[in-house]
């Protein structure tokens, strides 16, 4: 069965595709809507007019890019540009009256924070989420056992797990996020640092790795701590929702509590990830960078693979053979070939009764043309009346064909047209004298 | 699971792990520690097994880099040389295992990767002639078609010998005993002098890639 989320999500899906939406921030927006944001802040803005939209824009562009074109044409392309992705939006609803007012979306916020805000978990903004999490869930308990009608369930129990507690476990994952993104820096800067330095930066690389280990350490430890807590509490929730007979409050509780379970998750697997990956560079510290502090394997290795093809070799390894093991005997059952039954192959002969009306027509003709008949008009006159009305005309060809060959055929300068039964009108011979048929 | 030290030889045997490692071991494979609980066993049962597989005419060798593996010096137990394109290869990778760039990726990279840094030292001519040995004149397209399926060929003998696992799509994940690409080079003396000492220790033989190709034996 499709839950209402994920209903939901099929439907943005949908309607993103057809209306064909995407971003395309260009790092000169980028640096405009940061640049907002901090004016935002500095000034307790609430929205900007489209001076202090300009204004701060030309800083932008002064500070980070000087191309040729005239300030107050890119401003104005790069606020429409900004406008079409859903990024600005104009606030006033003045229209034509008057220069509008604008704000930044929570898109465009998001966005400002993932570059701007410190968002990476610590244990102490892990240690203040938890338990901010529950004290509200501590709360919502006890307001869900005061709870009596379907209106107190709603505003004092589902309301507050799908805002309050919610958006604090969302905070968590937000922040786990950034830590991936720290952890993925790290890894990075460790191999600048040993492709940089090398030896020397052994100790640098240690440190990474060790802080890294221990802020995970710790996160775990709380989450571990705190997720107990956390789950017991919502699982009293639940019940007191099942009890009451409050679906939508239970299901609130479980969506909560599905939230923390992956938190909790997240903090198992990081560790186990962590803790690989620490094992891998530590051992590549310890036997590849201390032992060959001035890089000299790597540049022998590299000569030995280049002079390989002249000067080859190859390293011995075993190769015992399988063991062979024997298939186990079984009796065959005797299955005797897959023959076809033996059959005559020659198809019998048939009996087809010659063509009759053929020899007939023959005869009809021969009968006519023995009474002396002179034209080929007159043989057709005597012969069709005797033929099946549905062949006479066929049969006319036929006449033409016979008489032509049995006699001596001739044919008037003047052609003449004879009509003939079956209103059937034939070019008309002589048949002078005749001739004897073969 | 296996006590942390074995006094008899009866007790390695009797271990559930023993007949593992020791097809393992048979078949050429290289156990490093990132097998865990099989390179401890044979951690543990060092000595034992040292003097057991020597019965088989059979060295077990530890190396320094923390990998174990079974080195044929006589004639009862079946033996192979690697191939050309396995040599190729497993140098290539212990070279990128080498570089930093590798730290970044937690010891995986890429058989793409492999390729190109293989192509470019050894150079594509001299690549094509080692993996078609047997060919005099050659179509640019069907060698280097030859040469990629050598290579797919070569890493996955590479991955059975437990140098490497192959991973999702092209990843290589870059195991320890590749170092023993590197013997060779590993001192500071002279490099046709050490070559010449592990082959004379029979961990190598400097035959040619055709002859090396053919050989086969049994136990």
């Amino acid at each position: 069965m499709e839950t209402p989320e994920r209903d939901e999500s099929l439907r943005v899906i949908a309607s993103i595709h057809r209306d064909g939406i995407g971003l395309d921030v260009k790092p000169v927006d980028l640096c405009f809507l940061i640049a907002l944001h901090a004016r935002a802040s500095q000034n307790n803005l609430t929205c900007f007019e489209e001076d202090v939209l300009l204004d701060v824009f030309e800083q932008v562009c002064e500070a980070v890019d000087s191309d040729g074109e005239p300030l107050r044409k890119r401003a104005t392309h790069a606020i429409q540009r900004l406008r079409e992705q859903r990024l600005l939006s104009r606030v006033d609803g003045a229209g034509i009256v008057r220069a509008g007012d604008y704000s930044m979306t929570r898109l465009a916020s998001s966005i400002v924070e993932f570059f701007m805000a410190d968002q990476a978990l610590t244990r102490e903004s892990l240690s203040l989420l938890t338990k901010a999490l529950l004290v509200s869930l501590a709360q919502v308990r006890s307001e869900a056992k005061k709870a009596q009608t379907a209106d107190d369930w709603r505003v004092s129990v589902v309301g507050p797990l799908r805002v309050t507690v919610g958006d604090l476990v969302a905070g968590i994952e937000r922040r786990q996020r950034g830590l991936d993104v720290q952890q993925e820096g790290v890894r990075q800067q460790i191999g600048q640092l040993l492709d940089a330095d090398w030896f020397s930066a052994l100790d640098r690389c240690q440190l990474l790795l060790d802080d890294t280990t221990t802020t995970l350490s710790e996160l775990n430890s709380v989450l571990l701590h705190d997720a107990h807590q956390i789950l017991a509490v919502l699982s009293d929730i639940e019940q007191a929702a099942a009890q009451a007979r409050m679906a939508e409050a239970e299901e609130a509780a479980q969506r909560v509590a599905e939230q923390v379970d992956r938190v909790a998750a997240w903090g198992r697997t990081r560790q186990s990830a962590w803790s690989d990956y620490y094992q891998y560079v530590h051992r590549y510290l310890r036997d590849v960078v201390r032992l060959d502090p001035s890089r000299a394997l790597s540049e022998r290795l590299r000569n030995q693979l280049a002079g390989w093809t002249t000067q080859p070799f190859y390293w011995v390894v075993a190769q015992a053979s399988k063991v062979r093991v024997l298939r186990e005997s079984v009796v065959r059952a005797h299955r005797p070939p897959v023959v076809r039954p033996a059959q005559d192959r020659e198809t019998p002969l048939e009996h087809v009764p010659s063509d009759s009306e053929a020899v007939a027509l023959e005869e009809l003709v021969r009968a006519a043309l023995a009474s002396g008949k002179s034209r080929l008009s007159d043989v057709l006159d005597v012969v069709l009346p005797q033929i099946d009305a549905a062949k006479r005309f066929a049969a006319v060809g036929r006449i033409g064909a016979q008489v032509a060959v049995e006699t001596a055929a001739r044919s008037d300068r003047d052609r003449p047209w004879v009509r003939v039964p079956e209103d059937i009108q034939v070019e008309d011979w002589n048949l002078p004298g005749g001739r004897p048929h073969a | 699971m296996h006590d942390s030290g074995f006094t008899q030889l009866e007790e390695v045997i009797q271990d559930p792990l023993f007949p593992e490692v020791d097809l393992a071991l048979r078949a050429g494979r290289h156990i490093d520690r990132d097998d865990g609980e099989r390179y401890a066993f044979v951690l543990d049962a060092q000595s034992l097994l040292e003097a057991f597989y020597r019965r088989f005419g059979c060295e077990l060798v530890h190396a320094s880099d923390g990998f174990f593996y079974l080195l044929p010096v006589g004639d009862r137990m079946g033996r192979r040389q690697l191939t050309a394109g396995e040599m190729l290869v497993g140098q290539t990778l212990a070279l990128v295992y080498l570089e930093p760039t590798t730290v970044q990726a937690g010891g995986v990279t890429q058989q793409s990767v492999v390729v190109a840094r293989l192509a470019s030292l050894v150079g594509e001519r001299d690549l094509i002639q080692a993996l078609n040995p047997r060919r005099r004149k050659y179509d640019e397209r069907i060698a280097q078609e030859t040469v990629r399926m050598e290579i797919a060929k070569a890493l996955r003998g590479l991955e059975s010998l437990g140098f490497i696992d192959l991973g999702e799509g092209d990843q290589v994940r870059l195991r320890l005993g590749l170092f023993r690409f590197a013997e060779a080079v590993r001192g500071l003396g002279d490099p046709a002098g050490a070559l010449a000492r592990v082959i004379a220790e029979g961990k190598a033989v400097a035959e040619t890639a055709g002859d090396a190709d053919d050989e086969e034996g049994g136990a």
